[in-house]
C-alpha cells in the first residue's frame, strides 16, 4: 500500500454552465482504521476558486499552508485576485520544487469566473504534472479510477447548478461506495457567479 | 488483485535465495474487461475483445465470451492462457454432465461447478476473472462473479476484469440506486440493460487503456442466445 | 579580505540627510543622451538619441532600446554598460514569472522588481547606485502602461516624459503637446518631435532609435521605418 492512500479520501470537481461543483469525501483513515469522519479535503481560496490535495493529509496541511503564503504574497504584490490559472501553475511549481522528496498527494483546482463564468478545471500529479480539464470534469484520490468510470458515463455538459449538484453527488457517491479507502459522507461545493453553497451529503458508514 | 499476486510471487522469488536465479513467471495479465446485467427473463453480459500485453495490443477481435448451454453463458478474461484452458475444461466437465444427466446443465449448477474448478487449483491458480450469466430455474437472470480462486457470489449486476472498477460504480447508480431517494423506475428492460452496457463501456474505453476496439453482447432470454457487436474505440 | 574592506555601503548620508550618490547618479542621468516615451490610447512609444562618437561607428549594431519580453521594452539614459546589466536582470525576472504563473509578466511587476534591485544597490556594501533611469513601456491585457525607474530605485508612471540633457525642455514641450486621446502614430511624431526639440545637428534614421509598444506587442522600429517617420515629419 503506497503511502500516498494511507488516509484515503477523493475528490473531483464537475463543471456546468456558469457553475462548478467541488466535491470530496469525509473520511480520513490510517490504513484500514477509520479516524476521521468529517475531514475536508477542499481548501478555499476564494469564493470562486477552490484547492482540493487528495493523499496524504499531513503533506495535504502543509502544501495547503505553503500555498496560502504564496497566494497572500501574490495578491499582495500584485493588488489582484488570484486567477485559477496562476493558483494551478503556482502549485505545480510547489510540487515540482519537490521533485526529489515529494509529496504525497495530488491536485485539483477548480475556479469561476464570476465575470464571464468561465469555468476552469485542472489536476495534477504529485509531480506537479497538470492535467487540463476540458471534458468538463477531474479527478484525485484513492478511487480515481472509479471516478473516471462513473463521472465519463453520468457528465453531461451545460447542466444547470441543481442538476449539476446531482450529477456530481451521484457519481461521486457511486464511486466511493466501491472503495473501503474513501466515503462516510460528502461536501460539495456549489459555486456559481453570485453564490456559493456548501452541501454535506450523507452515505453509506462502512 | 494480479498485481498484488504478482509482486507477492516475485517476492517469493528473490527472497527465496542470494543468488541470482532466472525468474519463472507463469502468469501474464492480458487484460480485458467484463460486465452482466441481470433482469427478468433476460440476462445480458458484454465484453470487449481486445487482448494485450503492458502497452501491446495482442489482438482486437478476441472473444471473452463463449456459449456454455441455451440458457448460460461464461466470461472469462485475464490470464489468456488460463482462460482459454479453463473454458477448455469446463466445456469437458459439461459434456460428462450431459452424458451421465442426460439433460443441459442449469445455470446455478454451472456457476457452482465453475467456482469449485476454480478453487481445485487454489495453490496454482487460474489467473482469471469470471461472470457465469444464465436463466435460473424460473427464467430469472443470474449473474455469477469469481475471483481467481473460486470465490463466487450472486449478483443483479457485475463488473469485472481490467475496467471494472471504472463499470460497476456506473451500474451501482443506474441500477444499483443506493444513493437515491426517488423511485425505482419501471421494471428494467432488456433494451435499457443493453444501452447501460453500451455507456459503461463507452466510457470505459475512453478511460482505461486495456478496454476498447469492439464490444461483444450476448442475450440470454428463454428464446436462446443472441449476439450484438459494437465498436469502441481503438485507440 | 577584499569582501571585508569594502563591506560598507558607498552611499551614505550626508549631514544634511542626503544621499549624495544618488544625486551623482541622477546627474549622470540628467547628462545623459535624451530619451522620450509618450503613451497613447493604443500603444507606448519609447524614443531616444543615439548620437555616434565617430563617423567610424557601425551605426546599427548595438541598440539602446531592448525588448525585455514580448510585450515590455525599455530605455534609458546615463550610463550604457549599467543599463545593460539590468537589461539582463529585468529580462531574467520576467521569464521567472513567466515560469512561475505561466502568464506575462505585468509591466507594473516588472517595474516594481526591477526598482527593487535599484534600490538594493543604494543600500548594500561594496556598491555604487546605476547611473541610469530607465523608461519602461508595456503593454497588458488591452491597456498600454509606461514607467520611470531611477537609480534610488523610485518609480513612477508616466502619460508621457523625457530625460536626459534636455529633459526640462523635452518635458515642457511634451506637456503642451499631450492629449489624452492621442493615438500611437501621433505619439511617434510627437515623440521625434520631442528629440528634435536641443537635437544638436541632423536627425537621421541613423542616429535615434524607437520602440512602440502595442496589442501586437513590442518591436524597434528598423531604420527604414524610422526615415519613412522622419520624412513626414
Amino acid at each position: 500500500m503506497s503511502i500516498e492512500s494511507y488516509n484515503g479520501g477523493a475528490v473531483m470537481a464537475m463543471a456546468g454552465k456558469e457553475c462548478l461543483a467541488v466535491v470530496c469525501d469525509k473520511r480520513l483513515g490510517a490504513r484500514l482504521t477509520t479516524i476521521g469522519m468529517n475531514h475536508s479535503k477542499i481548501y478555499e481560496i476564494n469564493p470562486y476558486l477552490y484547492v482540493c490535495l487528495p493523499g496524504l493529509a499531513t503533506d495535504a496541511l502543509t502544501v495547503y499552508q505553503r500555498l496560502r503564503f504564496r497566494v497572500n504574497m501574490y495578491e499582495l504584490k500584485e493588488s489582484r485576485k488570484i486567477s485559477p490559472q496562476v493558483l494551478c501553475s503556482m502549485l505545480s511549481n510547489l510540487l515540482y520544487e519537490h521533485r526529489f522528496g515529494n509529496y504525497f498527494i495530488g491536485g485539483v483546482v477548480a475556479g469561476l469566473d464570476p465575470a464571464t463564468g468561465k469555468t476552469y478545471l485542472y489536476a495534477m500529479d504529485c509531480l506537479g504534472a497538470i492535467t487540463i480539464g476540458t471534458e468538463g470534469f477531474v479527478t484525485g484520490g484513492h478511487c480515481e479510477e472509479q471516478l473516471y468510470g462513473t463521472c465519463e458515463a453520468l457528465y453531461r455538459p451545460d447542466l444547470g447548478p441543481e442538476e449539476l449538484l446531482e450529477v456530481a453527488s451521484q457519481a461521486f457517491l457511486s464511486a466511493c461506495d466501491r472503495d473501503a479507502g474513501s466515503g462516510w459522507g460528502a461536501f460539495v461545493y456549489i459555486v456559481t457567479k453570485n453564490k456559493v453553497e456548501l452541501k454535506s451529503l450523507k452515505a453509506r458508514m462502512d | 488483485m494480479f498485481k498484488e499476486m504478482q509482486s507477492l510471487a516475485n517476492a517469493q522469488m528473490t527472497d527465496a535465495s542470494p543468488h541470482k536465479v532466472a525468474g519463472f513467471y507463469p502468469y501474464a495479465d492480458n487484460g480485458g474487461t467484463l460486465a452482466a446485467i441481470a433482469g427478468d427473463g433476460f440476462v445480458v453480459i458484454g465484453g470487449d475483445t481486445r487482448l494485450t500485453t503492458g502497452y501491446q495490443i495482442y489482438s482486437r477481435e478476441a472473444s471473452k465470451l463463449t456459449k456454455l448451454t441455451d440458457k448460460t453463458i461464461i466470461g472469462s478474461c485475464g490470464c489468456w492462457c488460463d482462460s482459454l484452458t479453463f473454458t477448455k475444461g469446463l466445456h469437458i466437465r459439461l459434456q460428462y454432465y450431459l452424458y451421465e444427466n442426460n439433460k443441459p446443465i442449469s445455470t446455478n449448477a454451472t456457476a457452482q461447478l465453475v467456482s469449485n474448478m476454480l478453487y481445485q487449483k487454489r495453490f496454482f491458480p487460474y489467473y482469471v476473472s469470471t461472470i457465469v450469466a444464465g436463466l435460473d430455474a424460473d427464467n430469472q437472470g443470474a449473474v455469477y462473479s469469481y475471483d481467481p480462486v473460486g470465490s463466487t457470489e450472486r449478483h443483479r449486476y457485475r463488473a469485472q476484469g481490467t475496467a471494472g472498477s471504472l463499470i460497476q460504480p456506473f451500474l451501482d447508480c443506474v441500477l444499483g440506486r443506493g444513493n437515491q431517494t426517488a423511485p425505482e423506475p419501471e421494471k428494467l428492460t432488456k433494451e435499457q440493460a443493453m444501452i447501460y452496457l453500451k455507456d459503461a463501456f463507452m466510457s470505459a474505453a475512453e478511460r482505461e487503456i486495456g478496454c476498447g476496439d469492439f464490444l461483444q453482447i450476448m442475450i440470454v432470454t428463454p428464446q436462446g442466445v443472441e449476439e450484438e457487436r459494437f465498436k469502441l474505440r481503438k485507440d | 579580505m577584499t569582501s571585508e574592506r569594502y563591506s560598507f555601503s558607498l552611499t551614505t548620508f550626508s549631514p544634511s540627510g542626503k544621499l549624495v550618490q544618488i544625486e551623482y547618479a541622477l546627474a549622470a542621468v540628467a547628462s545623459g543622451a535624451n530619451s522620450t516615451a509618450i503613451k497613447a490610447s493604443n500603444g507606448v512609444v519609447l524614443a531616444t538619441e543615439k548620437k555616434q562618437k565617430s563617423i567610424l561607428n557601425e551605426e546599427h549594431s548595438i541598440f539602446k532600446i531592448e525588448a525585455i519580453t514580448e510585450h515590455i521594452g525599455m530605455v534609458y539614459s546615463g550610463m550604457g554598460p549599467d543599463y545593460r546589466l539590468l537589461v539582463r536582470k529585468a529580462r531574467k525576472i520576467a521569464q521567472k514569472y513567466q515560469s512561475m504563473y505561466d502568464e506575462p509578466i505585468p509591466t507594473s511587476q516588472l517595474v516594481q522588481r526591477v526598482a527593487y534591485i535599484m534600490q538594493e544597490y543604494t543600500q548594500s556594501g561594496g556598491v555604487r547606485p546605476f547611473g541610469v533611469s530607465l523608461l519602461i513601456a508595456g503593454w497588458d491585457k488591452n491597456k498600454p502602461s509606461l514607467f520611470q525607474c531611477d537609480p534610488s530605485g523610485a518609480y513612477f508612471a508616466w502619460k508621457a516624459t523625457a530625460l536626459g540633457k534636455n529633459h526640462v525642455n523635452g518635458k515642457s514641450f511634451l506637456e503642451k503637446r499631450y492629449s489624452e486621446d492621442l493615438e500611437l502614430e501621433d505619439a511617434i511624431h510627437t515623440a521625434i518631435l520631442t528629440l528634435k526639440e536641443g537635437f544638436e545637428g541632423q536627425m537621421t534614421a541613423d542616429n535615434i532609435e524607437i520602440g512602440v509598444c502595442d496589442k501586437k506587442g513590442f518591436r524597434r522600429l528598423t531604420p527604414s521605418e524610422v526615415r519613412d517617420y522622419l520624412a513626414s515629419i
